[in-house]
């Protein structure tokens, strides 16, 4: 049995001497959120699992490469994750949807109260796969930072530290998606423009 | 403008640091400045209320797929892999092993035996027991300024070889007896060996050579060898 509060180099050592179950926890430990990235990255659950898998695949087969002193695991799994979403996004065009599930309708919308009537029901369902798909089309650079910071709703430092840049970097990365964002759902089509939305 | 206009927000400045605010303030000053600027300022104040409407959405999407988890597959594939890997790494390992042990054992193997070899060989060509032919069973194909007789070459001739690592038995001598004996090396005319009952050619027989005499506990000359230096 694994002690819970190992750290992950410590964990990462083991693993590399063949010590399966401390591979699994620090699975367990990473997945979640480099799944869920990857799925809204990628909008694909099936290529967000490949995704992940390739992560944990790489870093089963080359465990060395992860340096301790230059940064966290979970830094370093998502830079991997980047490279991999990158890598699936030259090859396939964009055709899912962010979550099937809800796509088809199976899954609850958030937010939805009883209140609402059929016809804000759909509205809203609209108005969130415009925002799903407004999402899906920043730029890669833009759509981590949206994706980190208002869908996973991580904090500036630790959406740097998921993606190994500065604050500033991701502050930057951050305003300029949301503007973004605001431009292409023609939000602010009441508003004078002055945001600055262009790369 | 006066000093407190001058250190109000602007529209810029509020686009960068104002759409964070969310009611609470995080950052002092700054959060103090932008509601300030909002109160003011219909366009960020319109522009605040619809970011604030997009970022419910996309916490509200966010909070859709948070639940969301990966398939049991990958851990299981992951599993599989992890085993499959260690293991193959197990079997290279031990492989490896297995190769350098073979071939440290091959290298012992050559190294004793070449050892074995040598000491056979120095102590053959040393002090061990000299090698003892019959006169007459073998005459080497290269003997022809040796005490052999040309003229001859029946098997009923005594002939010397000049192999320098054999002696050949004078006449009368019998062979496997002759392990005790000493080895006297004499310089001697080739027709004296005549006298030990070989067949010497004339022509030659004023020759000096190198004669090795392989004498018995008797005394008694028992075999005879030419050294090589001889044969030129």
């Amino acid at each position: 049995m694994i002690d819970p509060i190992l750290k992950d180099d410590v964990l990462l050592r083991k693993s590399a001497r063949g010590d399966e179950e401390a591979f699994v926890q620090l699975y367990r430990r990473h997945q979640a959120p480099l799944f869920r990235f990857a799925l809204r990255m990628t909008g694909n659950r099936w290529a967000a699992e490949e995704v992940v898998q390739d992560v944990f695949m790489t870093l089963m087969r080359d465990p060395k490469k992860f340096d301790v002193e230059r940064g966290t695991l979970g830094g370093y799994l998502y830079g991997i994750a980047r490279n991999r979403i990158m890598k699936h996004q030259e090859r396939l065009p964009r055709e899912l949807p962010l979550d099937p599930e809800v796509e088809e309708g199976n899954a609850p919308l958030a937010g939805l109260s009883d209140e609402k009537t059929p016809a804000q029901w759909v509205e809203l369902k609209q108005r969130r796969e415009m925002v799903r798909d407004a999402v899906m089309q920043l730029p890669v650079e833009f759509r981590e930072a949206v994706v980190l910071c208002e869908l996973e709703e991580l904090s500036y430092e630790e959406a740097a530290a998921a993606l190994e840049c500065p604050i500033g970097t991701i502050r930057s990365r951050l305003h300029r998606g949301r503007a973004l964002l605001l431009a292409k759902l023609e939000i602010l089509r009441d508003v004078p423009k002055r945001v600055s939305a262009g790369r | 403008m006066n000093e407190r206009e001058k250190q109000r927000m602007t529209c810029e400045e509020f686009e960068i640091a104002g759409l964070d605010l969310r009611g609470a303030t995080r950052n002092g000053a700054q959060d103090a400045e932008a509601w300030e600027h909002l109160r003011g300022c219909g366009r960020c104040a319109a522009l605040h209320e619809n970011w604030r409407l997009l970022q419910d959405d996309l916490h509200a999407i966010g909070a859709e797929s948070r639940d969301t988890e990966i398939s049991g597959r990958v851990e299981l594939r992951l599993r599989q892999e992890f085993r499959t890997q260690h293991k193959t790494v197990k079997i290279r390992r031990a492989a490896v092993i297995t190769s350098w042990g073979l071939a440290a054992a091959a290298l012992l193997v050559v190294a004793v035996t070449w050892t074995t070899w040598r000491h056979t060989n120095g102590s053959g060509s040393g002090k061990g027991s000299p090698i003892v032919v019959r006169a007459g069973q073998r005459v080497a194909p290269e003997v022809t300024n040796t005490a052999t007789d040309q003229s001859g070459g029946t098997d009923e001739t005594l002939l010397a070889s000049n192999d320098s690592e054999e002696f050949t038995l004078l006449p009368g001598d019998v062979p496997g007896t002759l392990e005790d004996g000493t080895v006297v090396q004499v310089r001697m005319q080739r027709g004296s060996l005549g006298a030990f009952g070989l067949a010497v050619n004339e022509e030659r027989a004023a020759d000096w050579i190198q004669v090795d005499l392989l004498v018995g506990e008797d005394g008694q000359p028992q075999a005879v060898r030419l050294p090589q230096s001889n044969s030129n």
